[in-house]
């Protein structure tokens, strides 16, 4: 076995694993970089450097070891937050997506507008005096000219050659482009603005037609802002991502460009009305469902626990029952109890008699919630009960005993204390999993039930992580900034209820 | 280090970067368009292509297609300039988003290209005085009615509610109208405009007028009268979902349903013969509008980045914005064609012409920048349904939730006027 790891052919198992992840991972580098994510290429990059030097010299023995978890965490733990946390301080939404640069191109390409009669012409695309030029038709008038972005050259009918459509398809000194030269000539002539007359030009629409044009809207790079050239309206950064008028913040450009707005996300969760006043009964319910959740599971995967632990017949087959509900996908147990819990057709209304709309009443949507959350729980903590009871010394419960503890005292003063302690940090973990138990509330009940017509932006059963998908991509408008502001708030709200718990049940210190 | 294992690091850089020089992804070529589309445009599209191929010189058109619609509009959401498509096959509610956040462009078409459309369909398309594509095909519904049960076409609402009660016991009826295509909201438009409920209104000038929305009494009365059973609990006569209703009416248990043009070779298949309508409305001759809409191929903002911006444009009039192309297309997909040139074409089935003649009849134009709108509370998806969940099942009352519905409706439209 030893020489396994130090001979020649681990070393050439080694080269082929590495020579394996690095190409996978250069070609990544190579398409994060050609897709501008600079960011992503340069930790690629490093990355494979680090395997590079970790793996085939002797640097750092821990290191070996250490490596791939600390790449995959700084890849999809911190880089997230950082990067939640970064965008909880930009107005990035829907309308402000891109960058500054790219919107003020976009603005521009946009800023134009047809002559009033709507003028198109019929054109060849191709070359004039060693420039691009086009070719333009005017069949109504019977005009023929060719234009570059400079120039505007009549020409004579009788020069050219002229199709059935009344459309020139040769002049003299012009050379059009062979179909087969479009693609490459695409992003020439695309771009370009082709004289017309005063301040009109001809724009490309496709290859065969162009369209007369002028441009209104003019970016003036020295003073950041751009002018309305017919209206004469300026429109001004506006410090939130959009140029707008001055005084008329109304009236503002699209697209715009995701700007910082340091605090504003935040304060928005106490200041405005329409997020403050649902926030408060979500989080409320959030920490119900997440202390009933907890309790229940641990309840019930207690006793059952305590159940088996005694030799029974069919103990494990028992065993083996209780823990199908586990091992079962839970998206597929959610949807199974979602039609279970149908009003017309599920098992639920059908064996108790009723016609109950359980996820149309409020409090039927929560207590399917919870009960759905049991069944997908127990088996959980019916484990960690079981193991932790085996760790619990006999000797202790035999003492009690022979001291008289009825079965009653001896699991309360012994027995629970001491698996609370043992137990404390999964319970304190379970929480913090159920308080951002999204599959669950979104599959189930969507958050509902919604008082929609009440004007009520969250559910009855939306707990903190599925309103904050709501705000991010429950409408037609995405508010990403404001939705990293709520997670962050959920991050901090998790982890001081986390470490208030570990403090309080002194589990920190019995592991130091 | 030493030099051998220096040389060995070498020969590892070496090969890892040609052999990662072999599989790195090619970026788009140049002379590839390429377009995204749902699962039942994307096989179509690509049978399209490939009967004629070369409706723009010298490129390669790709087709792309993701499982659903919803899937599509993901994808786009997230597109990157080097992922992104160039042209997307999307609704039109995508417009006012897409520009607003910079992945849509503007088309220009010539009189003659925009004479191919009706202005309505071109509006549907268009955000703030930009075109941002072609429409491609008309989206709406229609209601069917099983010649089993009901002999002629009914010509009020509340004929539709006696056919249902007369026959309800007799032919084991489990509904009297439902929705089978275009869920509670979109579907249902219809029947909110026939009981008195219109998203937005419009003057004899067919111009919006804002500040104004449906009276909420009226029609909170007429559900009342039609849909309720001593105006409290439901007669039965509408579901509030649209759960089973396809298989319902196929099945004979369902007298009416409105179904979307996208699916009637289901019914065709069945022995359904295409008699649409409109839903009828209060009083006779006053139908419900549905919602008619186009969908469109819309230009990207990507096209410009791959270099494909003018070779796009050109697809977008030669093929989609066609009438040659239309024809082809909706000959295999089967809806109603928007370019008049096709929706005239002798090719085009009864059943497109049917829906096509429904919407004449009677349709709303489907204006994003209001329907999506929340700041009434609810934008028109969440709250339509919702109110067919308050009285229908939580027998709420119909009046009372009428009006409430009614603001949602006037506040999101107010809103929206910025958008348009």
């Amino acid at each position: 076995m030893t020489s396994f790891f130090r001979g020649k052919v681990s070393f050439a198992f080694k080269l082929v694993v590495l020579l394996l992840i690095g190409s996978v991972l250069v070609t990544l580098t190579q398409s994060a970089f050609a897709q501008g994510e600079f960011l992503i290429a340069a930790f690629l990059a490093i990355t494979v450097l680090l395997l590079a030097i970790t793996y085939l010299t002797k640097v750092s023995i821990p290191l070996k070891f250490f490596l791939p978890g600390i790449l995959l965490l700084v890849a999809f733990v911190l880089s997230p937050i950082i990067f939640t946390v970064t965008m909880s301080g930009y107005n990035y939404k829907t309308g402000n997506i891109i960058s500054k640069d790219e919107a003020i191109e976009q603005i521009q390409n946009r800023g134009f507008e047809s002559d009033a009669d709507g003028t198109s012409f019929d054109i060849k695309i191709g070359r004039y005096q060693m420039g691009e030029a086009i070719l333009v038709s005017d069949s109504i008038n019977g005009a023929y000219f060719i234009s570059t972005e400079t120039n505007r050259v009549p020409l004579n009918p009788a020069d050219l050659t002229i199709n059935e459509f009344g459309v020139a398809e040769s002049a003299p000194d012009f050379e059009a482009l062979a179909d087969d030269e479009f693609a490459t000539a695409d992003e020439t002539y695309s771009g370009k603005r082709f004289k017309y007359q005063d301040e009109f030009f001809i724009a490309l629409e496709g290859f065969e037609v162009g369209i007369v044009s002028r441009q209104v809207l003019a970016y003036d790079v020295d003073k950041d802002q751009f002018n309305n050239i017919v209206s004469g309206e300026v429109y001004v950064d506006n410090g939130r991502g959009n140029y707008a008028i001055a005084d008329n913040p109304d009236l503002y450009l699209e697209p715009g460009w995701r700007a910082p707005v340091w605090f504003e996300n935040y304060t928005k969760l106490f200041t405005e009305e329409r997020l403050r006043g649902p926030l408060i009964s979500v989080f409320t319910w959030t920490v119900i469902f997440a202390s009933l959740s907890v309790i229940t599971t641990f309840a019930l995967g207690l006793l059952l626990a305590l159940a088996l632990n005694k030799p029974i017949r069919g103990r494990r087959v028992y065993r083996s029952i209780l823990i199908l509900p586990y091992a079962m996908p839970s998206i597929m147990s959610i949807l199974i109890w979602g039609g279970m819990f149908n009003t017309e057709f599920g098992a639920i209304n059908n064996l108790l008699g009723t016609d109950i709309a359980w996820f149309q009443s409020a409090l039927f949507a929560k207590f399917a919630i919870i009960l759905v959350n049991l069944w997908l729980g127990f088996p959980y903590f019916y484990l960690v009960s079981s193991g932790a009871l085996q760790a619990i010394p006999s000797e202790l419960l035999e003492a009690a005993a022979i001291d008289g503890a009825n079965p009653r005292q001896i699991f309360r003063r012994i027995t629970l204390p001491l698996l609370l302690q043992i137990l404390s940090p999964l319970l304190i973990a379970s929480f913090a999993f159920n308080f951002n138990n999204f599959n669950l509330i979104y599959l189930l009940t969507g958050g509902g039930p919604r008082a929609e017509l009440d004007g009520e932006l969250a559910g009855a059963t939306d707990i903190l992580i599925s309103f904050t998908y709501k705000i991010a991509f429950g409408s037609s408008v995405q508010d990403l900034g404001l939705a990293s502001a709520i997670s962050l708030v959920i991050f901090l709200l998790i982890a001081s209820i986390s470490l208030y718990g570990l403090r309080k049940s002194k589990v920190l210190e019995s592991f130091q | 280090m030493t030099k051998k294992r220096l040389g060995v690091v070498g020969v590892i850089a070496a090969a890892t970067m040609a052999f990662s020089a072999l599989v790195v992804p090619s970026a788009y070529a140049n002379n590839e368009i390429v377009v995204w589309a749902d699962g039942d445009r994307g096989p179509n599209l690509v049978k399209v292509l490939a009967e004629k191929g070369d409706w723009v010189s010298g490129y390669k058109i790709t087709v792309k297609s993701f499982s659903n619609f919803d899937a599509l509009k993901e994808a786009f959401d997230k597109a990157t300039d080097a992922s992104g498509p160039d042209i997307v096959m999307g609704a039109n509610d995508w417009v006012p988003t897409g520009a607003k956040s910079g992945k849509l462009a503007p088309v220009t078409l010539t009189a003659a290209q925009k004479a191919r459309f009706t202005p309505g369909q071109l509006f549907d398309l268009t955000y703030k005085g930009k075109l941002y594509g072609v429409p491609v095909d008309v989206n709406n519904v229609a209601m069917i009615y099983n010649t089993d049960i009901v002999k002629t076409a009914p010509k009020t609402f509340a004929e539709m509610v006696a056919v249902y009660k007369a026959n309800k016991t007799s032919k084991s009826l489990k509904a009297g109208l439902c929705v089978a295509g275009g869920g509670m909201s979109w579907g249902a438009h219809s029947i909110f405009s026939a009981l008195g409920a219109d998203a937005y209104q419009f003057n004899s000038r067919d111009q919006i007028v804002y500040g104004r929305s449906f009276n909420g009494t009226t029609f909170g009365k007429n559900v009342r009268t039609l849909l309720l059973d001593g105006g409290k609990k439901s007669n039965g006569f509408l579901p509030a979902s649209d759960a089973g209703c396809k298989d319902n009416f196929i099945d004979g248990k369902v007298p009416y349903a409105i179904i979307g043009n996208w699916e009637w070779k289901d019914y065709v298949a069945k022995g359904f013969t295409m008699n649409l309508m409109p839903v009828p409305g209060v009083v006779a001759n006053k139908p419900g509008k549905m919602f008619g809409s186009v969908s469109g191929a819309l230009l990207t903002t990507f096209a410009a980045k791959h270099g494909v911006e003018a070779g796009a444009k050109s697809l977008l009039t030669n093929f989609f914005g066609s009438t040659d192309g239309q024809v082809r297309y909706q000959k295999i997909e089967g809806r109603p064609p928007a370019e008049k040139g096709a929706a005239l074409d002798a090719t085009v089935s009864a059943a497109q012409r049917g829906f096509g003649a429904a919407a004449s009849l009677s349709s709303l134009p489907q204006i994003g920048a209001f329907l999506n709108n929340n700041a009434g509370g609810a934008n028109y998806w969440d709250s339509a349904p919702a109110y067919w969940t308050a009285v229908l099942v939580d027998g709420k009352d119909p009046v009372t939730e009428g009006n409430k519905l009614a603001a949602i409706w006037r506040a999101n439209t107010t809103a929206g006027k910025s958008d348009l």
